[in-house]
């Protein structure tokens, strides 16, 4: 019951976003094609903005991913945690040793860089 | 029937409105307090501008995404309500009291990423999706920090429930129990809700940023998301922090909202006061600074909880 009801809300919340953009909008011309040309500094577009860009921080999202998989493991474990005692502290803090010598190499690396 | 269905959805929209409006009022309280002079009364200032959105022409590119760039903004009001939704206003007064409520909580922090780069691409607009891009950078790195953060005060609960863990708080405090995990996390509120020094998806250097083609309606939509994000984040911090609704002498609800516009105004002074990061060191600092730090309290919460 509490998850129905918390994705009622959510869909409430969403219809009301799209309600509030809606009502006032239906009866408003658009702007005419000068008028919508992308705010470019009084530039003119050449292309889409969609065109190919190099992300330069890619390789840290690779790096996120071995974190995010750790946090899969991090929501049970903090539950037995106490349960567990000293012996679950050790096992995550190799764990997360392991992944900070994954950080200091990617900072030595330069992949925190944007150049 | 109603009590488990309509009350919530009530109790949320409730909140979306009054906390949209007291961000609003706050930030402007804040900014004259400041000395930067305010048009208009502070108190009616939000409504005027408001009604003016609502009947101001909406602005459009040349060939956007229509339906995501429509979509972006609903989405991330639906992601505020889900975050206020599992905020504890006593011990029996939730929204929706799931059993792992830190979890969702995780999951709106992480979906806000994608509602925000979704804003910014949609436009097929330059400044626009330079803005989204940045703030899939900023958002990749504060979301660790705030999940080892948070995983730290579910140590000494026993739980990923929010109810669980301000009654772990009893005794004692998190704010007081796990010092850096205070400050770590509103860190990482300002992050999501692009504010003040790491606003960097709606920055001005960017004329706006993922907002910069969007006037009228979609405008109000998404300044009204980002206000009650603000609130749905201050809920979470009291919650996991200040002890919720603990305290003497006044009822539970009324503390939680004291404790509310206490880390709203704390984020509003921030805001205010620091200027903005330069995006290409924000990086740096969360990775190599900041998610250290993350892990000494993550390491110092769970020493408490065995002691």
């Amino acid at each position: 019951m509490e998850l129905f009801a918390l994705l009622i809300i959510l869909i409430v919340a969403l219809g009301a976003g799209l309600l509030l953009q809606w009502l006032p909008m239906r009866h408003q011309p658009r702007p005419n094609w000068s008028q919508r040309v992308p705010f470019l500094g009084g530039g003119t577009p050449d292309s889409h903005a969609w065109s190919r860009y190099h992300v330069r921080y890619y390789p840290m999202t690779l790096l996120l991913i071995a974190f995010e998989m750790e946090m899969m493991f991090m929501y049970p474990w903090a539950v037995v945690f106490v349960e567990k005692g000293m012996k679950a502290m050790m096992e995550m803090g190799m764990f997360l040793a392991i992944l900070s010598v994954g950080i200091v190499y990617a900072w030595r690396e330069g992949v925190f860089k944007w150049q | 029937m109603f009590s488990e269905l309509f009350l919530p959805v009530l109790m949320v929209i409730f909140m979306l409105v009054v906390g949209g409006y007291a961000v609003a009022v706050l930030d402007r309280l804040v900014a004259s307090a400041l000395g930067t002079p305010q048009a208009g009364g502070i108190w009616l200032a939000p409504m005027a501008r408001g009604a003016w959105l609502l009947t101001q022409h909406a602005n459009a590119t040349e060939a956007p995404d229509w339906r995501a760039w429509r979509l972006a903004p609903a989405l991330y009001l639906a992601l505020a309500a889900g975050g206020l939704a599992v905020v504890p206003w006593s011990a029996s007064l939730v929204a929706t009291d799931l059993v792992t409520s830190v979890v969702l909580w995780g999951s709106v922090e992480a979906l806000a990423t994608v509602v925000i780069f979704l804003h910014g691409w949609s436009a097929n607009s330059l400044l626009a999706l330079i803005g989204g891009y940045r703030y899939v950078a900023l958002g990749l790195s504060y979301i660790l920090i705030s999940m080892f953060v948070l995983i730290g005060v579910a140590l000494p609960a026993e739980s990923l429930q929010f109810t669980q863990v301000v009654a772990s708080q009893e005794g004692l405090w998190n704010v007081i129990r796990q010092p850096l995990g205070l400050p770590l996390f509103l860190i990482v509120g300002l992050g999501m809700t692009f504010w003040g020094p790491l606003n960097l998806a709606d920055s001005t250097d960017l004329a706006g940023g993922t907002a910069s083609e969007i006037s009228g309606p979609p405008r109000l939509v998404w300044d009204m998301a980002r206000a009650t994000m603000l609130v749905a984040f201050s809920g979470v911090a009291a919650t996991a922090f200040l002890g919720g609704w603990l305290g003497p002498w006044l009822p539970g609800p009324l503390w939680m909202s004291l404790k509310m516009l206490a880390v709203l105004s704390v984020l509003l002074l921030l805001g205010r006061l620091l200027p903005r990061l330069a995006p290409e060191r924000c990086v740096t600092l969360m990775w190599v600074v900041l998610l250290p730090l993350s892990f000494i309290d993550l390491v110092w919460a769970g020493i408490g909880a065995l002691l």
